[in-house]
């Protein structure tokens, strides 16, 4: 009654040695460092490149087993709460790990504050992956140039020191004029210009967003941690 | 019987494939302490112990270390993480430091400095705030209410020129937009803000810690932005005031002083 053709047999033991051959492989090489390139969704931002996936991408608790059996359970109503697949997803506060400094401009949480709660249904600023998402081989994804619109429309300078008064831009709406002197996070240490004419040109900016070279004068105030430093800070205590 | 050994097999198969997922174990539920303490205080409450704290932190900031400092030489600035300027934080920006440390934590507490003539244009009170703030400007009785918007609890205190700095830069100060204000004035208000109408004992401590942490880290960055001083003299730092003379406590020794004069009101609170 249970008697299997030798044939079918032999298929069946050359299926499963094959596949446990295959998996063993693939899973071998989803570990190894040359591989990430092949795993990642794009190339690195800016900055980023040669970090490990590991360096944002914090492994999900439990093995893949038990995460399906927990989702599983959910899906049954017998578990509370889902639990992440893989890996973590990737935050702010990820960012901030290596990012994070007194002296920013426009810190993500000044966002958090209810009077930027019209701001941010816009812009979300609260999350830095809004202008910086990640695996575009670029330093900034956001493509347009305009957003201090948002909460600068009616910003108003006293005694202006420049030879086109703000007001003057505002009304015209060039508010991509904005970055041709004022770097977004103010981490450099230069001065504004006076006359229009020795604003940085919008397209250096725009290169410069590309991963491009830095056309703001003057030496960066803060630099983010390197990826050892990273783990020197956070993971070797 | 062949399609019921065929189910059989199946049914096998299903059974060894439940078994070989269910022997793991699946992740634990994550059982935070905090869930199965019991909520023994209300938002109101918290916020109410905790912006007592921080008027006494401001209070002492502004007193002894800005107003102190200020007749010792000691410069203060809006712009005091500039490179270019050697100066420690105004009260305002002293507060935004810690409101900025609360936030990096993981306590879901915010607080903001909020005025009907505030000096930077992005404080100014609107909206259901700007209503309530007329009735704290008369009566100075804060205002707890959830706010519809942001979906959280929140709570309004006033803001009261309680030092005579206070009143002399913002007087002076070439953004104001009131040049009159008095000692005594209402000058804007602490707004506060929380994600639950009650917490745990844990869940309270945590809020005073983030609060208290916060401060120390704004004190330090100050002491910090002083050992990079290079034109300006450097106080000496350690367990004397500015008023003895180019002196400015330890963060221990402010912290410490904080603590022993809000020390009654905390503790009444968190023995309720």
């Amino acid at each position: 009654m249970f008697e299997i053709n030798p044939l079918r047999k032999r298929q069946f033991f050359g299926i499963l040695i094959g596949t446990t051959i295959a998996i063993t492989a693939i899973l071998c090489l989803l570990f190894v460092k040359p591989a990430e390139e092949y795993l990642s969704i794009g190339p690195m931002n800016t900055g980023h490149e040669g970090f490990s996936c590991n360096t944002c991408h914090a492994d999900a608790r439990g093995n893949w087993l038990q995460q399906i059996q927990s989702n599983s359970e959910h899906a049954l109503g017998l578990r509370k709460k889902m639990v992440e697949f893989g890996s973590l997803p990737v935050n702010t506060k990820k960012c901030l790990s290596c990012h994070d400094r007194d002296n920013d401009r426009h810190p993500t949480h000044r966002f958090l504050e209810p009077k930027h709660l019209k701001a941010i249904q816009k812009i979300d600023a609260t999350n830095c992956a809004t202008c910086h998402n990640e695996h575009n081989g670029i330093r900034v994804s956001l493509t347009q140039g305009n957003y201090c619109i948002n909460c600068h429309s009616d910003t108003k300078i006293k005694d202006d020191p420049i030879d086109v008064p703000h007001s003057e831009l505002f009304k015209k709406g060039l508010w991509t004029t904005c970055l041709q002197c004022h770097d977004f996070h103010g981490n450099h240490q230069a001065e504004a210009a006076l006359l229009m004419k020795d604003t940085i040109p919008l397209k250096k900016i725009k290169a410069y967003f590309k991963g491009g070279d830095d056309p703001y004068k003057g030496i960066k105030k803060f630099k983010a941690l390197s990826e050892q430093e990273w783990i020197k800070k956070y993971l070797k205590k | 019987m062949k399609t019921f050994i065929f189910l059989l097999k199946k049914l096998f198969s299903f059974i060894t494939l439940s078994l070989i997922l269910i022997s793991c174990g699946g992740v634990p539920e994550e059982t935070s302490s905090t869930n199965s303490e019991k909520k023994s205080f209300s938002v109101a409450d918290v916020l109410t112990m905790v912006a007592h704290e921080n008027d006494i932190t401001r209070t002492l900031y502004t007193k002894a270390i800005v107003g102190g400092g200020k007749k010792q030489g000691f410069k203060f600035d809006e712009d005091w993480q500039d490179e270019k300027v050697e100066a420690g934080p105004l009260p305002a920006l002293f507060l935004r430091g810690i409101a900025n440390d609360i936030r990096k934590g993981d306590v879901p507490l915010g607080l903001y400095l909020s005025s009907d003539f505030p000096i930077n244009a992005s404080n100014q009170l609107e909206g259901k705030q700007a209503d309530l703030y007329k009735d704290i400007k008369e009566n100075r009785k804060p205002k707890h209410f959830f706010d519809e918007d942001t979906k959280l609890y929140t709570a309004m205190f006033a803001d009261v020129a309680g030092a005579p700095a206070c009143v002399s830069c913002h007087n002076k100060h070439p953004k104001t937009t009131k040049t009159d204000w008095k000692l005594g004035d209402v000058m804007g208000t602490t707004t506060w803000q929380y994600p639950a109408d009650s917490l745990s004992y844990t869940e309270a401590m945590s809020v005073l810690k983030a609060y208290r942490d916060g401060t120390t880290a704004v004190y330090n960055d100050y002491l910090e932005e002083i050992k990079n001083f290079k034109e300006s003299e450097k106080p000496e730092v350690g367990k004397k005031w500015p008023s003895n003379g180019k002196y400015l406590p330890a963060p221990e020794v402010f912290i410490d002083s904080v603590r022993k004069l809000s020390a009654y009101i905390t503790m009444s609170s968190l023995m309720k």
